[in-house]
C-alpha cells in the first residue's frame, strides 16, 4: 500500500495556512480570529485523541468492544439531537435513543450482510466508520425533522385541531406535520446526491482513492453508503417521531407543553 | 324535556395566573342557537374549544349529551359535532386535494360528499376553479367558505364555529348566518362580532365584562 504519511512538517504547514484567515480578519477587523484558532486546536486535540482510541480498538479488533463503541456513538447522538431541538431532554431522550439503536443496527446487519456480503459484521474498519456515517448523516436529518415536527405543531395547532373536529384519528392528523418534516430531512441529502462525484468527491471515496483503492471499488462503496444513509434517515425520522410522540400528547390528542424548554 | 347537548358547569378558566373565566354556566339544548359576546381575550374561544375536548376547565365541568367531556368521549364528540376555528389556515394542496382528504380519514370514507359539493359552492358563490387553486393562495374569505362547506358536507348537526364570518362580505356574512340560524334541529354555538348573527332566534350570552 503506498499511501505516505503526512510528516510533522507537513502537518506544520498544514497549520500554517490558518495565518492567512486569521491575517484578513486581523486587516478587515473581522472578530473570528480567537475563535478560528480555538476550534482547530480543540479539533486537533479531539481527532489526536479519537486516533489514539481507534489504534487501539483497531488493534484488540474485539467485536465486544466494537459493539460497545458503537453504543457509545449512538448515545452521544441521540443526545445531540434532543439538546439541539431545545425539546426536555428528560421526556423525549429514551424515545430518541431508541430510534437512533433501530435504525443504525439494522441498516449495520442490512450493510454488511447482503451489501458487504463478507460477513465480518463486528469488525472495527467496518463497524466504526459505517456505524459513524450513519449516525452523523440521520442525526442530521433526524434533528431537523423532529423540532419541525413539534414546533409546526405548536405554532400551528388550529390546523391539528382542524383535522381533528373533521374526524381524523390523531395519526390522520399528525400526517401533513410529517410529510413536512421528512420532506425538510431528505432534501439537502437529495441535493447531494445529484451532484456527488462531479461537483465533489464524498469523503468516503477520497480516503478509499488515497488508501490505493481502484476507483470502481471506491464508487460502490460510496453508491452503497449513499443508499443506505437516505434509506436509513427515513426511518430514523419516522421512528423517532412515532416513538416521542407516544410521550408527547395528552390522551385527549393535545401537544404537551412540558415537552419544550421553553414555553 | 328538551335534548341537552351541552352544558358548562361552573366552568373556571385560569390562564397564567390571572382567572380569565370564571363560575360561567350554560345549557345547551338541541336546535338551541347561542351566541358567545365579549371583548377579544374573554375567553369565548376557550369555551368553544372545550366543547371539543381542547381545552379542558381548570374548575367546574362540561358534557356532551350528559356525559362529562372525558378523554374517550372527546375523540366521540369530534366525530359527531363540527369546530370551524378562527384561523383558517388549515390545509395544504389544492383546495379539492384538502377537501378529498379529509373524507380519506377512515371515519369519514363512506360519506358521499362529491354530489352536494357543487351545491355548497353555488349556495356560498364560490366558483368550481377555486377548487384547483392552492388552498394556501386563497383569500381569508374563501378558506373560510371551504371550512364550512367541509363541515357541512360532513353531515354534522351540532357546530362551534368560531368567527367564521370575520372574513367575508356583508352579503355572504347574511348567508352564511342565515344558513345555521335557519336549520331548526341544528344546534349551533357561534362566536361573532358580526351584527347578522344577533336575532331574534339567538340567545345571546355574554362572556366576561362587555
Amino acid at each position: 500500500m503506498a499511501t505516505p504519511d503526512i510528516p510533522i512538517s507537513g502537518l506544520f504547514f498544514a497549520f500554517l495556512l490558518l495565518a492567512i484567515p486569521v491575517l484578513i480578519m486581523h486587516k478587515t477587523r473581522l472578530p473570528m480570529m480567537r475563535e478560528t484558532v480555538w476550534s482547530f486546536l480543540r479539533m486537533s486535540v479531539q481527532l489526536g485523541l479519537a486516533g489514539i482510541f481507534l489504534t487501539v480498538l483497531f488493534d484488540y479488533n474485539n467485536p465486544l468492544l466494537n459493539v460497545l463503541w458503537l453504543c457509545v456513538m449512538i448515545t452521544v447522538a441521540a443526545y445531540e439531537s434532543v439538546r439541539k431541538q431545545e425539546l426536555n431532554i428528560k421526556k423525549l431522550y429514551l424515545p430518541t435513543v431508541a430510534a437512533f439503536v433501530i435504525t443504525t443496527v439494522l441498516s449495520l446487519v442490512y450493510f454488511e450482510i447482503l451489501i458487504i456480503q463478507d460477513g465480518g459484521i463486528a469488525e472495527a474498519r467496518f463497524l466504526i466508520p459505517i456505524g459513524g456515517m450513519l449516525l452523523g448523516n440521520s442525526l442530521g436529518g433526524t434533528i431537523i425533522a423532529v423540532s419541525l415536527f413539534y414546533s409546526d405543531l405548536r405554532r400551528n395547532e388550529n390546523r391539528y385541531i382542524s383535522g381533528l373536529s373533521f374526524g381524523a384519528q390523531r395519526t390522520e392528523a399528525l400526517l401533513p406535520y410529517f410529510r413536512t418534516a421528512l420532506k425538510s430531512a431528505l432534501k439537502p441529502s437529495l441535493g447531494n446526491v445529484a451532484v456527488m462525484g462531479i461537483v465533489f468527491l464524498p469523503g468516503l471515496m477520497t480516503g478509499q482513492l488515497i488508501a490505493g483503492l481502484s476507483p470502481m471499488t471506491a464508487i460502490t462503496y460510496q453508491i452503497a453508503l449513499m443508499l443506505t444513509i437516505y434509506t436509513a434517515t427515513t426511518v430514523c425520522v419516522t421512528i423517532a417521531i412515532i416513538l416521542t410522540s407516544y410521550i408527547s400528547f395528552d390522551e385527549f390528542g393535545m401537544l404537551k407543553k412540558d415537552i419544550f424548554l421553553r414555553k | 324535556m328538551e335534548e341537552e347537548i351541552i352544558r358548562y358547569d361552573n366552568v373556571s378558566v385560569v390562564f397564567d395566573g390571572t382567572t380569565i373565566i370564571e363560575h360561567f354556566s350554560l345549557a345547551v339544548c338541541k336546535g338551541d342557537k347561542v351566541i358567545l359576546r365579549g371583548i377579544s381575550g374573554s375567553g369565548k374561544s376557550t369555551l368553544l374549544k372545550m366543547a371539543q375536548g381542547y381545552t379542558r376547565p381548570d374548575n367546574g365541568m362540561v358534557s356532551y349529551r350528559k356525559h362529562e367531556i372525558d378523554a374517550d368521549t372527546a375523540w366521540h364528540i369530534r366525530q359527531e359535532t363540527a369546530y370551524i376555528s378562527q384561523d383558517s389556515d388549515i390545509g395544504e394542496g389544492t383546495a379539492r386535494e384538502f377537501i378529498d382528504g379529509v373524507f380519506a380519514y377512515s371515519a369519514n370514507r363512506t360519506i358521499p360528499y362529491r354530489d352536494s359539493l357543487n351545491k355548497y359552492l353555488t349556495l356560498f358563490s364560490l366558483d368550481e376553479t377555486t377548487l384547483d387553486k392552492d388552498f394556501r393562495s386563497l383569500s381569508g374569505g374563501e378558506k373560510q367558505r371551504i371550512a364550512i362547506i367541509i363541515a357541512l358536507l360532513l353531515e354534522r348537526t351540532v357546530f362551534f364555529l368560531d368567527e367564521i364570518t370575520a372574513a367575508l362580505d356583508s352579503q355572504m356574512k347574511t348567508t352564511v348566518a342565515d344558513y345555521f340560524l335557519s336549520h331548526e334541529d341544528w344546534t349551533v354555538i357561534a362566536i361573532s362580532h358580526d351584527e347578522v348573527w344577533y336575532r331574534q332566534e339567538a340567545r345571546i350570552i355574554p362572556v366576561g365584562g362587555i
